[in-house]
């Protein structure tokens, strides 16, 4: 039996915890419960101070076991097993109880249920750690190497910073050539620096560096193995003159993901798209990269003297694309400057909701401002209206100006800018299935944290950059996915890493090879094999499983557990919640 | 003290983005040094309530990269210290000075229990709660602070302290009896020199002339009269007559004046045993006669050479003309000290000591105390070690005419409440007022005012700027009335408000701790304003608004929110979500850019703007608390710090510019100079997370380019 001198710590988390969770009473009502040697309320369990004073509890008391009640163990959990190691203690004789998300913000309106609840898992939590063994975490030696899939400008820079510490590098490409979306601008907001000479400079430094190899119409077919080991399969099309794909098998220890996302295509007929004269943002930037020696604007020909642009067009909407696009606005005005510029007697109208021109970015506004553009905000629910065919090809919009008493006004326009933001890429799905990453309501993948942990996935050793995680500017791209490339690097540099040691056993004893395991396994983690006499028998392959536990509840022989959850611990803990 | 640091990064800033590059270089394996100015880790965010778009508690999310930072095996953290000064060496490599300031607490022992803070005597506006309420000057950041050590602010001594010829800590005396520690006042300036009702009659009070409140208003703080009321208090309650160490060596003195029995008195606080030889004379000397004309009470010098006697300090009377080497041997003396110089000279022996000057006029006294003192010590010496030698300094200024003001009239007896009265116009200027009251209440003994700064030579490769931002000070817009009207707060000290370790416990208006009803949000409060100098938007405010709407909503029910904004940028992954649902829960959105503030009868407001999108014009609206919704300003000090090299540029708005382009982040003009998080601009918390990592693959990149050479 392990943990015989347990420490209870419920925690008050400020008033997050005790404005509604009466501490003091759970403290009392599990003083004496078998194994608690100590129960005490800490404010704010996480904070150093406190942690500094339960680790001299730990060792005055000689106390061999913790329960800590406080917030998610999503939070904390590495926290107060760091605490419990420094403390001299297994980190695994650790158990924390959720008593914020659990009670205290779930219940704020009954305080004594609350109170019960918290009590309940509380016992629960002290048969766990009462059951616990100490265990030691799965040591894995990384690979000095890294996978990055997407090679838009994002994925570019992440890959030249790890080749930089050291590290190998494959970078993917699904299109025939690296660059994504920034490489086929000429001027991007703020400075009008030109996307594809970035590109072409970003590239250059690529192929100085020996460590990086460059993969075009290249996908991400397969991935096994966990963090610091992962063999990937990648596909090449085949090239000019080939007949089949390459398969290509690499082993590398981290995953970064730098898909990017998509430019929001108009419906057919959203504010007249479609028709000659209405235009997305990537049309009209498109347009005006490729006439940029020209004074003018023109479209199909003809001089444009009028141009309204339709902001938070596939954004803010109310349903499927609720999310505001960020890059949107400042991208849109910086192109009316560039109008501008070209020729200042062209009058621009933005009819816009709200102008986020975030930060430095403002500058950009007031020089439109100062310029002579006109805005006009509408309201979401009286959205402006594009009328095109009338008088020979012009075409009218009609917008509610909320800033002068909801009046109706009608711009006649030579060119219709329809402000599209960005969505995920179709694409973005394989990668999805293969690293099975979960992604968001905007269909983004997700971070696991946006503070603490936020180009981090929950799968570990992928991280995500760009704005395969949201829509991002190019700089905001660079950063995210550089930020990527430093907790890869993080990983990999240290050169070790270490994994939980929740894994599947078996019972030889008791296996009887019926092989259901086999089947339930997801990972593909449990294989048959044959013991000295021939039967056969269920085999974990470490690396493999996750300790999802699939394969327990359907062993008809109880021959099956998840190291550090076995039987007896689970059925204490039920026990412990039942106790009244 | 000086010490030297060899790392590979030297972070300045631990705030979050200083925090986060820490941690991510060092688990690359590179050796940090994190260096913050304030006692704690933890920069700005470790002040808020909840964060925006998740809710999440922010002390749940700092609290562990805290933690984690402060324990970082390859990190090394100074708190409460200063980059002075960064040169470039002769390898490439930077020089920097790093100044730990003296925190006069011990952290080894300091076990942050924060006794000391419930003792202290000053009360200075609490910077981690932007000034809502004070802290002490001894102090304990917040209750997660890491480390949870406490600090004493000081700022050298007091001119009052400073100017007192008999070394009295007159700050803290002012200081305790402020706080109406009458006792505890009384045996502090015992401490450091007796006679204390005398001196409130007697001494020119050369404090006073020096006393800063009397710089700003020309009236200083009445500290000769709280002296008189500490003498009088004394006199009718009595008290402090323990005597101090007892000791086994004797020591003569030969002398009843102010002289003789000062030296007696700090003798006999050195653990020696003095012997008055009174020869026939009353106790008092000159003092005497400061009593016959009526310049001080008699009870009053019969309470202080009382207080003296109690010391331990014993009289005999005998014969004037007695020998002194009789007078030695007769009594067992190791020594003797005889008050009139001229004679002293009858006999010029050694262990016979004397003042060169004859000092005994009234007025002197606290100079006389002075030299009492400063013989004191090597009298001690002597009787310790066999040498004696006087400082040079022990007669400084008292050879010739001494030019001080006649004693200014007032020598009534002052009531102990009207003293209080005089105290509370203490500026404390020095702020820790060097009462001692912490020393006492230290269960840890951790205390130690001998501290001095220690300077740390520090070479590393590259340096990360974190130092931030600052908010906007809203005074310099004074249309919006933060310095006239208590009830227009900043967002800062609404989020303290709304913290869990929230200052009162509920969200309170200043002015009468009223419950408000009906609270304002003022977006752009010095952001997108040429007025207040910054034209540029602060992209924090309006999802901070946004949370606090919602946040106020959540602790106050019923309570109306409207936030004035021209637009709403909720720009980032979930924040228009964010701010639908602000909306959905019922807060009032009113576009319309606030002109000014002015105050109801009751302390309640009318904000006047212009309403954009209704009728128009301009309208007036009744609210009971407003909340400024300040912006972010650059805060470009360490620049200063960069000598011999160019410093790192600043762009318009003055902060750090990430000169390199757009697929270089956080790299400056300076090669091996890196900038993370909002010392680049406003940021909000993702953003400087994310873009802390990004500078710190730079720095990772660049330490790897360099090692290969």
């Amino acid at each position: 039996m392990a943990s015989q001198k347990i420490g209870v710590f419920v925690c008050r988390c400020g008033g997050n915890i005790s404005d509604y969770v009466d501490v003091e009473k759970v403290v009392e009502s599990i003083k004496g419960v078998e194994g608690v040697k100590i129960a005490r309320v800490n404010m704010f369990s996480c904070s150093d101070s406190a942690q500094e004073e339960m680790i001299g509890l730990i060792k005055r008391e000689g106390l061999d076991g913790i329960v800590i009640a406080s917030c998610s163990p999503k939070l904390h959990l590495n926290t107060f097993r760091q605490m419990a190691q420094r403390a001299g203690l297994n980190p695994y004789q650790y158990t924390q109880v959720n008593i914020r998300e659990q009670c205290s913000w779930t219940h704020t309106h009954d305080r004594d249920g609350a109170t019960q609840k918290a009590t309940r898992l509380v016992r629960a939590g002290i048969e766990a750690t009462r059951h616990s063994e100490p265990l030691h975490p799965i040591e894995v030696v990384t690979r000095p190497s890294v996978l990055v899939v997407g090679a838009g400008i994002g994925g570019l820079r992440a890959a030249i910073a790890l080749g930089e510490m050291g590290l190998t590098v494959h970078l993917l490409e699904k299109a025939d050539r690296p660059g994504g979306l920034v490489g086929t601008r000429k001027a991007l907001f703020p400075t009008g620096a030109d996307g594809t000479s970035e590109i072409d400079s970003l590239l250059q430094r690529i192929h100085t560096l020996q460590n990086i190899s460059l993969y075009t119409n290249a996908s991400l077919v397969k991935k096994e193995g966990s963090i610091g080991d992962f063999s990937v399969s990648i596909r090449v099309e085949p090239k000019d003159g080939q007949d089949r794909a390459d398969t290509i098998q690499l082993n590398v220890g981290a995953i970064l993901v730098t898909t990017g996302a998509t430019p929001y295509v108009p419906k057919e007929g959203e504010y007249g798209y479609g028709a000659k004269g209405i235009v997305t943002l990537r049309e009209f930037l498109d347009l005006l990269d490729s006439s940029r020696d020209s004074d003018g604007i023109y479209y199909e020909g003809k001089r444009v003297r009028r141009i309204t642009y339709i902001y938070c067009v596939g954004s803010r909407q109310k349903e499927g694309h609720t999310y505001c696009s960020r890059f949107c606005c400042s991208s849109a005005i910086f192109a009316s400057l560039e109008v501008h510029k070209r020729s200042p007697d062209v009058l621009q109208y933005h009819l816009y909701r709200d102008i986020r021109t975030y930060g430095s970015l403002e500058a950009l506004y007031q020089r439109a401002l100062d310029q002579g553009s006109l805005f006009i905000r509408f309201s979401p629910d009286s959205p402006p209206k594009v009328e095109c065919g009338h008088n020979g090809g012009g075409i009218k919009v009609l917008v509610k100006d909320l800033l002068t008493s909801k009046r109706e006004l009608e711009i006649s326009s030579d060119l219709v800018v329809l402000v599209t933001g960005l969505v995920p890429r179709v694409e973005q799905q394989e990668v999805q299935d293969v690293l099975k990453l979960p992604v968001g309501i905007d269909g983004f993948f997700n971070e696991i944290h946006p503070k603490l942990r936020p180009v981090e996935t929950v799968v570990a050793g992928v991280y995500i950059g760009g704005c395969a995680q949201g829509p991002k500017n190019a700089q905001e791209s660079v950063e995210s996915s550089l930020g990527a490339a430093a907790k890869a690097g993080s990983i990999l540099l240290k050169g070790k890493v270490e994994l939980e040691p929740f894994v599947a056993e078996v019972d030889e004893g008791l296996c009887d090879g019926c092989g259901q395991c086999v089947e339930a396994c997801p990972y593909d983690a449990i294989t048959m094999g044959q013991r000295s006499d021939g039967t056969p028998v269920a085999v974990v392959n470490t690396r493999l499983c996750k300790g999802e536990g699939a394969c327990v509840p359907v062993c008809p022989k109880e021959a099956l557990e998840i190291r550090g959850y076995g039987h007896e611990k689970i059925r204490s803990m039920i026990r412990g919640l039942l106790t009244e | 003290m000086k010490t030297r640091l060899q790392v590979d990064c030297l972070v300045v800033g631990g705030g979050i983005s200083g925090m986060e590059s820490a941690i991510t270089l060092g688990d690359m394996g590179f050796d940090v040094l994190l260096v913050e100015k304030e006692a704690s880790i933890g920069g700005k965010m470790i002040l808020l309530s909840k964060v925006f778009p998740t809710l999440d508690c922010s002390s749940c999310i700092s609290t562990p990269k805290m933690a984690s930072t402060y324990n970082h095996p390859k990190v090394t953290s100074f708190t409460y210290s200063e980059v002075r000064s960064i040169k470039r060496g002769p390898n490439g490599a930077f020089e920097a000075k790093v100044i730990k300031r003296p925190t006069f607490v011990d952290p080894e022992r300091c076990t942050g229990c924060g006794q000391c803070e419930k003792v202290c005597t000053v009360a200075r506006p609490d910077q981690f709660n932007d000034g809502l309420i004070a802290r002490r000057a001894i102090y304990i950041p917040f209750p997660q602070a890491v480390p949870k050590k406490a600090v004493v602010e000081k700022k050298g001594v007091s001119p009052c302290t400073r100017s007192c010829p008999a070394g009295i800590s007159v700050h803290g005396m002012v200081a305790l009896v402020r706080n109406g520690r009458f006792d505890r006042a009384y045996s502090r300036h015992l401490e450091d020199a007796p006679f204390v009702g005398s001196l409130g009659h007697l001494c020119p009070a050369y404090c006073e002339m020096k006393c800063t409140q009397g710089k700003k208003s020309k009236i200083p703080v009445g500290i000769k009269g709280i002296e008189r009321a500490l003498g009088y208090w004394h006199l009718k309650n009595g008290g402090d007559k323990t005597p101090s160490k007892s000791g086994e060596k004797r020591f003569g003195i030969v002398g009843v004046g102010p002289l003789a029995l000062s030296l007696a008195y700090f003798l006999a606080q050195k653990g020696v045993r003095p012997l008055i030889f009174t020869q026939g004379k009353r106790l008092g000397g000159s003092l005497l006669d400061a009593v016959e004309k009526g310049l001080l009470p008699k009870e009053i010098l019969e309470d202080d050479i009382n207080t003296i006697l109690a010391q331990g300090v014993e009289q005999k009377d005998s014969p004037e003309n007695t020998p002194f080497d009789a007078l030695l041997e007769q009594n067992g003396l190791e020594g003797l000290f005889i008050e009139d110089p001229v004679r002293a000279k009858e006999s010029e022996r050694e262990r016979i000591f004397s003042s060169p000057l004859k000092l005994d006029e009234p007025h002197l006294l606290p100079h006389i105390i002075g030299v009492a003192r400063k013989i004191s010590g090597p009298i001690e010496k002597f009787l310790e070690k066999g040498e004696y030698s006087l400082p040079e300094d022990a007669f400084k200024g008292l050879e010739g005419e001494i030019s001080i003001q006649e004693p200014q009239g007032h020598n009534e007896e002052l009531l102990p409440e009207e003293a209080q009265g005089l105290a509370s116009r203490c500026l404390d200027c020095a702020v820790c007022s060097q009462c001692h009251e912490c020393m006492k209440a230290c269960p840890a003994n951790a205390i130690d005012f001998s501290m001095e700064p220690e300077e740390v030579s520090v070479t590393t490769k590259t340096i990360i700027i974190a130092t931030g931002f600052s908010l906007f000070d809203p005074s310099k817009k004074p249309l919006l009335g933060y310095d006239r009207l208590p009830n227009v707060i900043t967002a800062m000290q609404m989020d303290r408000l709304l913290a869990p370790t929230r200052p009162y416990n509920a969200v309170l208006r200043p002015s009468d701790g009223k419950v408000p009803g009906n609270i304002a949000i003022v977006l752009c409060a010095g952001s997108r304003d040429r007025t207040a100098g910054n034209t540029w938007c602060s992209r924090i405010c309006c999802m901070y608004s946004i949370k606090q709407a919602q946040l106020i909503m959540g602790a106050l029910p019923i309570a109306n929110v409207t936030i004035y904004y021209i637009d709403i940028r909720a720009f980032g992954k979930g924040y228009e979500e964010f701010f639908q649902q602000a909306k959905a829960m019922g807060t009032n959105f009113v576009k319309g850019k606030v002109a000014r503030i002015e105050p109801t009868a009751n302390d309640d407001l009318y904000i006047y703007y212009e309403d954009m999108e209704r009728k128009g014009g301009l309208r007036r609206q009744k609210h009971d608390l407003v909340v400024l919704a300040v912006g972010a300003m650059a805060s470009p000090q360490l620049r200063k710090a960069f000598m011999g090299d160019d410093a790192p540029d600043v762009d318009e708005m003055a902060f750090f510019s990430q000169s390199k382009g757009l697929s270089e982040p956080g790299v400056t003009n300076i090669e091996g100079v890196f900038v993370a998080g909002s010392a680049t601009g406003p940021r909000d918390i993702p953003d400087c997370v994310v873009h802390a990592n990004a500078c710190a693959a730079q720095v990772a990149s660049y330490l790897k380019k360099t090692e290969k050479g």
